[in-house]
């Protein structure tokens, strides 16, 4: 829930970030599956379409999306895999849905067993991207067991990208790859506020599924575990059901809290290039950092607090999200400004103060969140939060927001992190070649 | 204990004759047209005919692209190279639905990997599964190969023998031990019967897979009264009402919950070793196929990841563990019975499966506990709790290459 923020939060019409958008099949358009986006997001479809500005105190009650509406899901679309700037699922438009996926080199494992999976993947999640299956669904022989598990036959690419990560411990020696070690991969330090469960902490490698489909979701993230069975032992895991955040020209979707998350978020080209692309990095040059955050939500104690509180917690008005400074939510915040009693309008340990790049010497970081649910916990509560993913070229980055979150955010009272990793992700490969072939040559 | 009441008899099933994979008369259409080259004879070098397969994407798919599809008899080395076509990932060379060699985990940029097989005169095929064209001819000229003697199929077959005795003997094994169990229930000592009932068990699970689905001469398939299985190793989870408690755990019931032992015990005790009796009667008339011995030692490993790990198997004793070694110690008789001939159809895969029975075996010792009866620690709740989740991995490392032996050995016929 860090919120980094953008040097020009006023620009309504952002250029598309993702330098090859997602193409529909050219083949498909007799079959195109459209569906709105306001199936499940009613409230979101109905805020940002129209570009009505509703002020503070001017409560509006329209509550059915517009025909305006432009969020709309193309589950025929797919993105290209290999010979790309930089890896997928980065600064991809955020899809509906997400599965991150931890994992462990078992003990034992060597390089050449590293290396074998990673290709073996590359291969995998070049042919999911695409909608294809990773082998025979039926096999041939009666006895043979099928090679892709077949769920998502039929089903429709839904914009899937895989994103593979490096943890750490690649580097830890295992594997004698400590001098490919990318300059700033370690373990996050302990943050404030940290109350992480070991076994949501860590891990080797990880994978983050995201797709318009769960069901392709799923299926890429079983394969995958399926095919590195003999190598790694999985970890941890997060569903994401619904985006957190907004890419390029998308609608600033909702959290639980029911607020908009990601309104300041990193969109421009520019800010890619600045913020989240490495460069000069040896052979990680045009990969990034990830970080994974599993934040915890207490669901009922927060509906239960007055909106208007809500609103000083995050900073924001809830309905619009606009800054509690301005009108509308693509308004800058006025962090100095105060009221006749000399009271900071924004409370100055509101979530947006705390996160904004104007108090963190201007580091921004790129959020690309999902909202999660894992139904009900062992005290009869919803166990609902947020499967907080963030990218940035330094992850000292995220250390520093987090850090001054994590001691004073309003919003502590209701959320913990319970889950934590960070992980390198290596640049996208070429043609006929794999996911950080670098690191054995 | 059996999961699927509907498994068939598998073994004595003779009538199951493998489906011809890649038959000689009938190709994929397109066939070979899709080699330039590949009329001509293949060069020899180091003493083989060199052959290239280069996997690729192509206009329409991914493609299988071999420069010769002839060669001389003798050795025939082949050279994969998969250039950039991420849906072939093995390469196999076939003949008559025996596969003579083959590469497996293939990706691009992983460099060339080669095999060499000594090839008779004769049609072969390259199965590229995922290929655009998954079945194309390779011909050999010159002299037909000599017969196949201690070949794969060959020692396949007198494993699968060996393996019959291994099996008859467990059970005459398991025969004395209910023996004891019912002289020890007669007996009315509840300490002793709980030893001889730990004593007892891990016969039947070393080779369950193997004899499961015996029915009784008479009985409809649907009436468990004639199900050996059900008999011998129905659980309160599996109960049929219409049949009742039966078998081991109806004592394992009587001795650990209701701790006591009623006139019912002895029955249920004598009646196991009726059962037995029949059921190592039956299994004598038994043959065995090289796929039976994989597929039960699959399917012993999805015993202990379906009941052990969960402790329901062994719901009141908690001598699950006992019952897990019993299981992977059964697997991995079937495996070193078809180890020989398995070495030779796909030596990468037996190494890596005896690899991982080392692992299951390695993270088993943890466990022993001489002072249990059983020799093993109880697999208590608490124990299940903290341990269940890395044991279950260890297992599934275990049965993902061992579920892949079937097909191996079953095309090697």
């Amino acid at each position: 829930m860090t919120n980094a923020e953008s040097t020009n939060p006023e620009s309504t019409t952002p250029e598309p970030a993702t330098p090859e958008p997602a193409t529909p099949e050219p083949s498909g358009v007799g079959r195109r599956r459209f569906f709105q986006g306001a199936v499940g997001g009613v409230a979101v479809g109905a805020l940002a379409a129209g570009g009505t500005a509703w002020g503070i105190g001017t409560r509006p009650t329209v509550t059915t999306a517009t025909a305006d509406d432009h969020d709309v899901v193309d589950l025929t679309a797919r993105h290209p895999f290999y010979d790309q700037a930089h890896p997928p699922g980065v600064q991809t438009a955020p899809q509906r849905h997400a599965i991150v996926m931890t994992f462990d080199m078992l003990k034992g494992t060597t390089a050449a067993d590293l290396k074998l999976l990673l290709a073996r993947w590359t291969a995998a999640i070049a042919q999911l991207t695409q909608g294809k299956p990773i082998g025979q669904i039926q096999p041939a022989h009666p006895e043979a067991l099928g090679q892709d598990t077949g769920e998502a036959a039929g089903l429709d690419p839904a914009s899937l990208t895989i994103t593979v990560g490096l943890g750490p411990g690649i580097f830890d020696g295992r594997f004698g790859l400590q001098d490919k070690r990318p300059a700033l991969l370690k373990p996050l330090p302990a943050l404030p506020s940290d109350s992480l469960s070991p076994s949501l902490t860590g891990g080797d490698l990880s994978l983050q599924v995201c797709a318009d489909d769960p069901q392709v979701c799923y299926h890429a993230v079983r394969n995958l575990a399926r095919m590195a069975r003999d190598t790694v032992q999985t970890g941890w895991t997060v569903i994401g059901f619904g985006r957190a955040s907004a890419g390029a020209g998308q609608q600033t979707p909702r959290n639980l809290l029911g607020f908009k998350d990601g309104t300041r978020n990193i969109k421009e080209p520019a800010d890619f290039d600045e913020h989240v692309w490495l460069s000069d990095a040896d052979w990680m040059t045009g990969g990034t950092y990830q970080v994974v955050r599993k934040i915890e939500m207490d669901i009922e104690i927060w509906d239960a607090d007055r909106v208007s509180d809500q609103e000083q917690v995050f900073g924001r008005t809830k309905l619009e999200g606009a800054p509690l400074t301005g009108t509308k939510e693509l308004d800058t915040p006025k962090f100095a400004a105060k009221d006749k009693a000399g009271t900071p309008v924004i409370d100055p340990t509101a979530h947006v103060a705390l996160a904004a790049h104007e108090n963190n010497g201007g580091v921004k970081i790129l959020r690309r969140s999902y909202n999660y649910t894992d139904g009900i916990n062992a005290y009869g509560q919803l166990d609902a939060g947020l499967l907080f993913v963030a990218y940035m070229n330094d992850p000292a980055h995220f250390i520093r927001l987090q850090t001054a979150l994590g001691a004073n955010d309003l919003l502590n009272e209701y959320i913990t992190h319970v889950g934590s990793a960070i992980f390198a992700v290596p640049p996208t490969p070429k043609t006929g070649h794999y996911i950080g072939e670098q690191l054995f040559a | 204990m059996q999961a699927r009441t509907t498994r068939r008899i598998a073994a004595a099933a003779a009538g199951l004759t493998a489906f011809a994979l890649t038959a000689c008369g009938s190709p994929d259409k397109g066939g070979s047209t899709r080699t330039t080259a590949a009329s001509d004879v293949a060069p020899v070098a180091d003493g083989a005919a060199q052959v290239k397969l280069t996997l690729a994407s192509g206009a329409s798919g991914d493609e299988c692209q071999i420069d010769h599809a002839k060669a001389a008899a003798g050795p025939v080395t082949f050279t994969v190279t998969n250039k950039d076509a991420t849906s072939i990932t093995e390469v196999e060379l076939v003949s008559d639905q025996r596969i003579l060699g083959e590469k497996e985990n293939l990706a691009p940029g992983l460099g060339s990997v080669t095999f060499t097989v000594t090839l008779g005169g004769g049609t072969y095929q390259i199965y590229c599964p995922g290929a655009t064209t998954e079945n194309q001819p390779f011909t050999v000229t010159g002299q037909a190969a000599a017969s196949r003697t201690g070949d794969a199929a060959t020692l396949l077959a007198s494993g699968t023998k060996e393996y019959g005795t291994y099996a008859a003997g467990v059970l005459s094994d398991m025969q004395t031990a209910v023996a004891n169990l019912k002289t020890s229930v007669d007996s009315g000592n509840l300490a002793d019967a709980k030893a001889k009932y730990a004593l007892a068990r891990p016969f039947y699970e070393k080779v369950e897979s193997a004899v499961e689905g015996f029915r009784l001469p008479g009985y409809k398939t649907d009436d468990n009264h004639g199900n050996l299985d059900y008999l011998l190793d129905m659980r309160e989870s599996n109960l049929d009402p219409a049949v009742g408690w039966h078998g081991f755990h109806a004592v394992e019931r009587d001795l650990w919950k209701n701790g006591k032992i009623t006139d019912e015990t002895r029955s249920y005790a004598a009646a196991l070793v009726t059962d037995t009796t029949r059921l190592a009667g039956l299994a004598k008339t038994l043959a065995y196929k090289p796929e039976d011995l994989a597929n039960g030692a699959a399917g012993l490993l999805e015993e202990v990841q379906s009941n052990k790990i969960k402790g329901e198997e062994e719901l009141y004793s908690h001598l699950d563990l006992v019952d897990f070694a019993a299981n992977v110690e059964g697997a991995q008789q079937a495996f070193a019975f078809l180890k020989p001939g398995l070495t030779k159809i796909d030596p990468a895969l037996t190494d890596q499966v005896g690899k991982q029975f080392d692992a299951v075996n390695t993270a088993l010792l943890a466990y022993r506990d001489p002072k249990e009866a059983g020799g093993y620690k109880l697999w208590t709740p608490a124990l299940r709790a903290a341990d269940a989740a890395s044991l279950s991995k260890t297992v599934q490392a275990l049965q993902d290459p061992l579920a892949q032996i079937a097909q191996k050995v079953a095309t090697a016929q």
